[in-house]
């Protein structure tokens, strides 16, 4: 190496330096934005606060229990609201591939604020009440959630395929959208089939 | 005559008791069964009436409540955007949106008197949420300037540091260098040809 390459390579190493001295000042000036997916979850586990002994089959007058959690990765914190629904087997769900949420009006909701990074959950009970059975159709008259009454007067008929009398307890994920000054469908739902019998 | 003329007075002054006596009667009659379609009529517009106000109230109670709800975390949400600590009035907002749910699920089972209790608790939570938010956001907006100066000041020292120092070594390097060069070199000895 000659002196001419010493001097460019003194040249590069002072000028790396320069640039790691600067980089408090260039974060100020450039800030950095992750460039990580934004995304929200929504889960349901079961009593045992576990993904499993969810409840399936069950009897009228009787108290079941989930957990319903939401964690927040959207970069920033935010608004939630988890809308409690309630169907028989054809009813609409939510249209994930239109961003659609349920028609079917809400039965119980949760209002919540979750920081960045953090989750959110909440125990939900539920029983049922004035429910009677005729022929091929189940009628559920009242559902109980979080020790409070419900008129859902929903009717199922009997699913000769999988032998039971089906209804879905299902939680639709809201956000609150700074922009539009309103809830939007966060397009996540979760659900619950529920087997429904005398005792 | 005269006891006759008395009977037929007599007659007539009954006749004309029974005829006031049965106007009365009618006349009562109607009364009695206007006030006893009122007593069942009038309670049925009434409390429609009042349930429709009430639910008026609960319905603007309810809107109170989460307006402010919302102003707070978009004030929560600029005081965050400047790296405030806003964990505590999340908090405190996590608490009156729980009360927002419950009213806003208690309106929905007609039970207003409940709702309106619920959206006033919500309205009183989250109160002071706002201000506070502002308070912390201008905090953390002088804590950023101060940092930014900071580091602003801390970079130039740096970059000059290092050109100055990396001239100082290129100098010391190209003396050293240029020493042992002229050292190598080979020297020319006169008279030889």
């Amino acid at each position: 190496m000659n002196l001419e390459d010493y001097r460019t390579l003194f040249i590069v190493a002072t000028f790396g330096l320069a640039l790691v001295a600067a980089s408090p000042a260039l974060s100020v000036a450039v800030p950095f934005r992750g460039g990580y997916e934004r995304f929200s979850e929504l889960w349901l586990l079961g009593p045992g606060h576990m993904a499993e002994d969810y409840p399936f089959d069950v009897a009228v007058g009787e108290d079941y229990s989930v957990f319903v959690g939401v964690g927040n990765h959207m970069g920033c914190s935010e608004y939630y609201v988890v809308y409690v629904k309630f169907r028989n087997g054809t009813q609409p769900l939510p249209d994930i591939n239109n961003s659609m949420p349920s028609p079917l009006p809400p039965l119980h909701e949760f209002r919540f604020f979750v920081a960045d990074g953090e989750s959110w959950e909440s125990l939900l009970t539920f029983e049922f009440q004035d429910v009677s059975f005729e022929d091929d159709s189940a009628y559920v008259g009242v559902v109980t959630v979080n020790d409070m009454a419900f008129f859902v007067e929903s009717f199922s008929i009997w699913d000769s395929e999988n032998s039971g009398f089906y209804f879905q307890l299902f939680f639709e994920l809201w956000r609150y959208d700074v922009a539009s000054q309103g809830f939007r469908f966060h397009n996540r739902f979760v659900g619950l089939w529920l087997n429904i019998s005398v005792s | 005559m005269a006891i006759r003329v008395g009977v037929q007075v007599s007659v007539c002054r009954i006749r004309r008791l029974r005829e006031v006596g049965g106007m009365s009667f009618s006349k009562l009659f109607f009364v009695f069964l206007i006030l006893s379609v009122s007593v069942f009529v009038v309670p049925v517009f009434v409390s429609a009436a009042l349930g429709a106000d009430g639910e008026d109230v609960v319905v603007s109670a309810i809107d109170r409540a989460e307006e402010s709800v919302v102003s707070a975390y978009e004030a929560v949400l600029d005081a965050e955007e400047v790296g405030a600590d806003v964990s505590e009035l999340l908090d405190r907002l996590n608490v009156a949106g729980e009360y927002l749910a419950e009213a806003r699920v208690c309106l929905g089972l007609g039970d207003f008197d409940e709702a309106v209790r619920l959206a006033d608790l919500c309205y009183d939570v989250v109160e002071g949420v706002e201000g506070e938010a502002f308070g912390l956001e201008s905090e953390a907006h002088a804590l950023g300037v101060t940092d930014s100066v900071v580091r602003m000041v801390g970079s130039m020292v740096g970059v000059v540091v290092v050109v100055f120092l990396g001239f100082v070594f290129w100098r010391v390097f190209k003396r050293r260098y240029s020493k042992r060069v002229l050292g190598m070199r080979s020297e020319v000895v006169s008279g030889e040809s």
